[in-house]
């Protein structure tokens, strides 16, 4: 396995691998997957339902172990690090949105907004949040609670919320997959505007292709393998411009 | 961060209700313990208050000589108020008239309790007893009626070698106790008058009672050191020693309090933890959620401990303010004198804290360990729940969190230890059943042709979920029918012991030529006397031919089976009397048979067919023991050692006793008919049968009715805080099921159940779930109750047969009810807000 590293790579992945255990066996859902996101760019993971999807997701959020393979985010290794060290990765570097949005249901839009501010230990995280909210156009429902707003309106807050502490990489799963195609194009817009605004890499996992096709690489999910879309430029090469060593966790 | 968070938290979910449930049953915890903490050291302070002046003091040592003056010095040490008296036998004489009497000797400060009540000025005229303001004065004796009836109410007395005016006519001495047998009338004197009288001499049976009251934590030092010096013939003496005819109502009340209280507590704290786990569940996508934004562990830890601190503080202030109100509500049903006594509010506001944060923190220890271990991958696969400690650790955790709160409370292992160990039987019991209801419920299909059907296939699919529930609910349904049997069986108890118009007067020393006019008298005034009782008295002398000796004489060093010091109060009867329990053998059939009391017998360690020796009237009398009686001496009434037949105790010479009861208006069906008044009867009663002493037993009736009420208040107040109790549990466990009933209800719906089916079958579920936990808990709580009943409070034991109808129907309504109504949100939802809400 390389321990070195593509400098301009957000996230690089070499025979990723992972299994579980089920009752009927081992059962492999990813198998032999190498990935390399340059930072700024914009991934789509496109598959039919089960292909291990939001999976992947998981591992390269360092929200889950893989069984075999590495990953490195922002230029380091997941594998060496522990629970509280993968946390501590994601507060400094990482984002999310889901697609049920994913909100503390008994604070306000300006609350939730605040929350990884917070965590984060930044000082004036009101007053990010509340120019945030102002961003996605939700100046006027700061005090609201989720279930006060509509699906288009909870989804802007937890916009808001990824971009509240600027992450290297965004990982939105299916953001658009619980609204209307109305709401769900104004969604995306606001998603790819502040991404290209904030320079951040954004993985994005859905099954919408016109969504996918809004990235600048598509990549399908099928059957545990990944495979970069026809038409799309072809797949880096993770071996091609491995410059820098990795750093060690 | 962490607290900033946290109480934004807090104050959101308080706002929006989430937190209802578990600070309403952490209120509740600490609302019972604080409250009945103080509720019930003031009616303690105030059963005991009545209780004491029984003994017309808080402690009395009984002593056949003068005490060690270290001990009084000691009372003075503690803050003890302390008085001598001094009690004997002597002859009194009124010109050529003599009398023997009870020589009541007492120091100034007597009595420390209760009050002496006097005859009014021309008392008997003017019929009110006056409460004595001091004592005699010196030289002055104050006497019984019943001497101024045998002596024609002189003027002087003569004492020994020295002369008493007679100056009161003393109605009742508060420690005066009841003996109906005293065959001589008492009179009081000051004890510094002892001495001139020259009556004591050496070897003069005198008893010497040392009286003390104060503060219970000084008195009961003072037990702690006094009682160990005391050798054999003297006697500690408090109101639960026995003697005192509510001492038995008073150790009932406290154990049935006390049982109550941590039956409710344990109640509550089922509920805290139901309510617990359904807090920490909600918790559980904001834990994934703060871990997929990074948060470490050490912030989540915080973040939910302060979090749950809050909402313990706010449950604890809420409970102790509840605490507050209800002994405030109390307080207005009690007597002035009892509402006016202020028990420290440190012990109630230190138990009812330390109850909150226990069990708040015990019970969610478990719930919140696996919310914490919550992974964040939860945010992509909303299945995942993380770690599954082993169950054993949440009932380890949850039982030693009873058990602690128990001690807590209870100050005593023995009954905390039992209580936890019936509540753990009681789960594993119910989690049986429960285990038969998942093997039965297996393979079984979503049926929806009808509502009942589709009932039951949800109470089998959810065959797991339910038997927890229904654990929860059959639980508080034990309890609180176990409370509700228990209070009414110890009301009625008393009831017995003291119904309505239980006699008020005792006639004795009634000579044989007496007893036809007294009868001819009573019919004539329309009183009913009650059973007639011959009384001989007598010596047991043998067992089985051995000769008994003496306390004294065992203590002197003399070998030999001790028998009883005293003669007793010997009476024959044909039949069994009413308030007596037979144990073994059979009632006096044959004339040289005996039947003897349970307690005595086993002191004396004689059994059936024993031969016993007594000496009457110079003559000796043997008889056989035929049967064993149980005695309740806390009863009004005459009670006796030993019962012969009439035919055995032919030969002697007695007198007889009787009872009555006469209220204030006098006999209701009197011949005049216009009502003779009650003291006039009384004083026509003296006046034509002077040598027929009475004994006014009312103001101790009444004395006795009074603890009777307040306890039994107190018995109601636990009843209903148990029964809030209950309703939480059921609450809280119709709450927890809620999640996985709003998925199953949205593709129900979705499938096109109607409104009606899915309400119906709702319903019935509930109802069908309430129905089981109704019958589990009438099984369990006869069982519960037979257990009780007999080894803790002595009560008959009885199947309750309206109970297992009434409960399994009320348990189906109410829970049925309960369950509806919880659900009815869900019910009037469409499916699409269902299917969104129970993502």
């Amino acid at each position: 396995m390389s321990n070195v590293v593509s400098k301009n790579s957000a996230i690089n992945v070499v025979n990723l691998e992972k299994s579980v255990t089920t009752q009927e066996g081992s059962l492999t859902i990813l198998k032999g997957i190498n990935l390399d996101v340059k930072q700024g760019e914009s991934v789509a993971i496109l598959g039919p339902s089960g292909s291990g999807k939001s999976t992947l997701l998981g591992l390269l959020a360092a929200l889950d172990t893989p069984t075999a393979g590495e990953i490195w985010l922002d230029g380091e290794a997941l594998s060496p690090l522990n629970e509280e060290q993968k946390a501590a990765l994601r507060k400094q570097k990482v984002s999310f949105i889901f697609q049920s949005f994913m909100l503390v249901d008994t604070l306000t839009a300006l609350e939730n907004v605040m929350l990884p501010a917070e965590l984060a230990g930044v000082n004036n995280a009101k007053e990010k949040a509340e120019a945030m909210l102002g961003r996605v156009g939700l100046s006027h429902r700061l005090t609201h609670l989720p279930k006060q707003l509509s699906g288009g309106e909870q989804q802007r807050v937890a916009i808001a919320r990824a971009f509240i502490c600027e992450p290297k990489v965004l990982f939105a799963d299916e953001p658009t997959g619980n609204l209307d195609s109305v709401n769900g194009h104004k969604i995306a817009d606001m998603l790819f505007e502040l991404n290209q605004e904030s320079h951040t890499t954004l993985i994005l996992v859905t099954h919408d292709l016109q969504l996918a096709k809004r990235c600048q690489r598509q990549l399908v999910m099928d059957n545990g393998h990944l495979q970069e879309e026809l038409g799309a430029p072809q797949p880096h090469n993770v071996n091609d411009n491995l410059e820098l060593s990795a750093k060690e966790a | 961060m962490e607290l900033s968070l946290a109480w934004r938290l807090f104050k959101r979910e308080l706002q929006q209700g989430q937190l209802l449930l578990i600070i309403l049953a952490i209120t509740l915890a600490v609302l019972s313990v604080s409250g009945l903490a103080r509720v019930s050291e003031r009616l303690q302070v105030a059963i005991n208050g009545q209780a004491t002046q029984f003994i017309a003091a808080d402690r009395i040592i009984d002593s056949p000589v003068q005490i060690d003056s270290t001990i009084l010095a000691k009372a003075d040490e503690l803050g003890l108020k302390h008085v001598t008296n001094m009690q004997f036998n002597s002859m009194v004489y009124a010109g050529d008239q003599f009398q023997l009497v009870t020589v009541r000797a007492v120091e100034q400060g007597y009595p420390l309790k209760g009050h002496i009540e006097l005859k009014g000025d021309n008392a008997i005229d003017k019929g009110t007893d006056i409460k004595a303001d001091g004592l005699p004065k010196a030289n002055e004796i104050w006497f019984e009626s019943r001497l101024g009836g045998l002596l024609g109410y002189p003027k002087m007395l003569e004492l020994g070698n020295s002369e008493f005016n007679l100056s009161q006519e003393i109605s009742r001495l508060p420690d005066a106790g009841f003996n109906p047998f005293a065959s001589s009338p008492v009179v009081l004197m000051r004890i510094e008058d002892v001495a001139k009288t020259g009556v004591i001499q050496p070897g003069s049976r005198v008893t010497y009672l040392y009286q003390f009251a104060g503060e219970e934590a000084a008195l009961t030092a003072f037990e702690n050191s006094v009682k160990p010096l005391l050798n054999n013939s003297q006697r500690w003496v408090d109101v639960q020693s026995g003697d005192s005819p509510i001492a038995g109502a008073v150790k009932r009340a406290e154990r049935f309090l006390l049982l109550a209280s941590l039956l409710g507590i344990a109640l509550a704290c089922a509920a805290i933890g139901i309510a617990a786990q359904r807090y920490c569940q909600r918790h559980y996508d904001v834990v994934a959620m703060l871990k997929t934004f990074g948060a470490s562990s050490s912030q989540i830890r915080c973040l939910f401990g302060i979090h749950l601190l809050l909402v313990t503080l706010f449950g604890i202030g809420l409970g102790l303010m509840g605490g507050a109100l209800l002994d405030l509500g109390i307080n207005q049903l009690l007597p002035p004198e009892i509402a006016a006594y202020s028990p420290p509010l440190t012990r109630p506001i230190l138990l009812g804290i330390s109850t909150g944060l226990i069990s708040a923190f015990m019970f969610s220890a478990y719930p919140l360990m696996r919310l914490l271990a919550i992974p964040p991958l939860r945010v992509l696969q909303r299945q995942l729940e993380g770690l599954q400690l082993g169950m054993w650790l949440h009932l380890l955790l949850s039982l030693g969190a009873m058990a602690l709160l128990g001690y807590l409370y209870s100050q005593s292992w023995a009954l905390t230890l039992t209580v936890v160990a019936a509540v753990l039987l009681l789960g594993v019991l119910l989690s049986l059943l429960g285990f038969v209801m998942i093997r039965l419920g297996h393979s079984v299909g979503m049926k929806t042709t009808n509502p009942l059907q589709l009932a039951l296939a949800g109470l089998r699919r959810r065959a797991r979920q339910n038997a927890v529930q229904l654990v929860g609910f059959s639980a508080a349904l034990v309890l609180l029918l176990t409370i509700l049997a228990l209070r009414q069986d110890l009301l009625n108890e008393w009831q017995k012991q003291l119904p309505e118009n239980a006699p008020n007067y005792f006639l004795v020393n009634i000579a044989p030529d007496d007893a036809k006019p007294l009868n001819d008298f009573m019919a004539q005034k329309g009183i009913a006397a009650t059973d007639i009782y011959p009384v001989i008295r007598g010596r047991l002398t043998q067992i089985n031919g051995e000769t008994l000796i003496s306390n004294e004489q065992a203590e002197a060093g003399e070998k030999g089976r001790v028998g009883i010091s005293r003669e007793l109060n010997l009476t024959w009867r044909n039949t069994l009397p009413a308030n007596n329990e037979l144990l073994e053998g059979q009632f006096n059939q044959a004339a040289d048979e005996v039947s003897v009391e349970s307690g005595v017998a086993e002191r004396l360690g004689v059994k059936l067919g024993d031969k016993l020796t007594y000496v009457i009237d110079n003559q000796e009398l043997t008889v056989k023991i035929a049967s064993i009686r149980a005695v309740h001496w806390e009863t009004l009434q005459p009670n006796f050692f030993m019962i012969f037949t009439q035919e055995a105790l032919a030969p002697f010479a007695y007198t007889s006793m009787a009872s009555f009861y006469l209220d204030e208006k006098g006999p209701n069906n009197t011949v005049s008919g216009e009502g003779a008044p009650k003291n006039t009867l009384i004083l026509e009663l003296i006046q034509q049968f002077p040598t027929v002493s009475i004994i006014d037993v009312g103001a101790m009736v009444g004395q006795l009715r009074q603890i009777i009420e307040q306890v039994s208040l107190s018995l109601t107040l636990v009843l209903v805080l148990v029964l809030l109790a209950s309703a939480l549990v059921l609450i809280a466990q119709t709450e927890a099921g809620m999640a996985t009933r709003q998925r199953e209800l949205a593709v129900l719906r979705t499938f096109g159940a109607s409104g009606w089916l899915l309400r119906s079958a709702t319903g019935f579920e509930f109802a069908l779930l309430g129905g089981i936990a109704g019958v589990l808990a009438v099984i369990v709580a006869e069982f519960a109750l037979y257990l009780l009943k007999t080894q803790v409070f002595e009560l008959n034991v009885y199947m309750h047969w309206p109970w297992w109808a009434i409960a399994p129907v009320s348990g189906a309504l109410l829970v049925a009810l309960l369950g509806v109504w919880r659900c009815r949100q869900l019910l009037n939802q469409s499916c699409g807000e269902l299917l969104k809400a129970g993502n």
